[in-house]
């Protein structure tokens, strides 16, 4: 085919293409409303949540992943225009993740050594590593799925970023169902939750978000 | 003081006429490519075939000149990627944005895929890219095999409709009538076979 006719074919072919803001928004604003509505009905809200809500500890459960969340993805968002870089977003997200390991070091530091395993694992660490990761998944493929109409230059980036957004969010709405308040606990088991919705991000993005 | 100040800097012609569309204010600022792109994603078929006309010599100049050691055919083959790339990607460019950079970024990507595909590190620096020479496209009577075998590949649907738009010229309506498809139809298939051809020649070339 002579470049000629190639012009000449994508001339004709003028179905329009919506923006990719639009498209991300499209797909996954519902998702997360889809999963938050699951969370509520098959899990239900803690008994507690509005006292939760007001105690300034626990409120960091939903505080920090919603930051995380917000903040990975503005960086999603640039990053699928091809002349654009996560740049200065960059900078919130690994002061959220250092304040978070900080804390964790704090409080580990103010235990004896014995108790850091009993704390952390508290009643329900393995449902919380299985439920974070799956809640994920959704909105998780539905950012990929809009992302693939987007032209990042670096698509396994773009596939942890929205991994992380997806991960953190997910981590935000499990958090309306779960009951352990020490921050040894959902500092690890959140922290790590989301760590492996990345790492499925990443992947992801290598594989369908290549142009 | 005014009046030299006016004299110096005089305000464009159209400047009324400008200043109430911000889109064309943005593409006159800008470059005229972003003003055709703006026509043609409202939809104008004309703007946009002049659009690729006239970027595809520069695309071209910067293929060939970054593409040094690949040989022409090929060497057309990245720019036709690139092409369908702009095509595909365009709903990524924002219209209150300068044109320039998105269009570069498109294609360092785009080169920089091909010479991974080749197995050579491109270390190509974006302002590299910004004042080559446009070149025009090569009597090639050969059409390359590579991309005539990525036609193949696509379905028997597909590929009679990309033809009929691109090597007869025909309109959806017109090869709507030939296929006894609606216009519709004809302009999602065309739109599908364009999306698949691109991915099959990014995959081969990865």
């Amino acid at each position: 085919m002579r470049t000629e006719d190639l012009i000449i074919a994508m001339a004709a072919d003028n179905l329009s293409s919506p923006s990719i803001g639009t498209l991300i928004m499209r797909r996954f604003l519902p998702s997360i409303a889809l999963v938050v509505l699951a969370v509520l009905v098959v899990l239900g809200p803690r008994s507690d949540l509005a006292v939760a809500l007001t105690a300034p500890v626990t409120a960091m459960k939903y505080l920090l992943p919603l930051a995380l969340a917000l903040f990975a993805g503005m960086a999603v968002f640039c990053r699928a225009r091809p002349e654009q870089r996560a740049g200065r977003l960059i900078w919130p997200i690994a002061l959220i993740c250092a304040l978070a390991a900080i804390w964790l070091a704090a409080t580990m530091a103010k235990m004896p050594a014995t108790d850091w395993w009993p704390t952390a694992r508290g009643q329900s660490w393995r449902f919380c590593l299985i439920a974070i990761p799956l809640i994920a998944l959704i909105p998780l493929a539905g950012l990929i799925a809009a992302l693939r109409k987007g032209a990042s230059t670096a698509p396994m980036r773009s596939g942890a970023l929205a991994g992380l957004t997806a991960g953190a969010a997910a981590a935000a709405i499990y958090a309306l169902h779960c009951t352990e308040d020490s921050p040894l606990f959902f500092l690890c088991w959140y922290g790590l939750g989301i760590l492996v919705v990345t790492v499925i991000g990443a992947l992801a993005g290598r594989r369908w978000l290549r142009w | 003081m005014r009046r030299a100040l006016q004299k110096k800097y005089p305000k464009p012609v159209s400047y009324r006429r400008v200043g109430a569309n911000r889109q064309m204010n943005m593409s006159i600022n800008d470059n005229p490519w972003a003003g055709l792109l703006c026509a043609a994603m409202a939809g104008d078929k004309t703007a946009y075939a002049r659009f690729l006309h006239e970027v595809a010599p520069v695309i071209r100049g910067i293929v060939r000149a970054k593409g040094a050691g690949i040989d022409t055919s090929e060497q057309e083959d990245i720019v036709q990627n690139i092409l369908l790339a702009i095509h595909l990607k365009r709903g990524t460019w924002r219209q209150d944005q300068p044109l320039r950079p998105w269009l570069y970024a498109i294609a360092r990507y785009k080169i920089v895929d091909a010479f991974r595909a080749r197995g050579r590190r491109v270390h190509l620096p974006i302002e590299d890219v910004q004042d080559v020479l446009p070149a025009p496209e090569r009597a090639d009577p050969f059409e390359h095999r590579d991309a005539l075998k990525t036609i193949a590949q696509l379905d028997p649907r597909s590929a009679e409709i990309l033809r009929r738009a691109a090597l007869q010229g025909e309109s959806p309506a017109e090869t709507g009538q030939c296929l006894n498809m609606s216009e519709g139809a004809v302009r999602v298939a065309l739109h599908r076979a364009l999306t698949r051809l691109a991915a099959l020649r990014t995959r081969e070339s990865i």
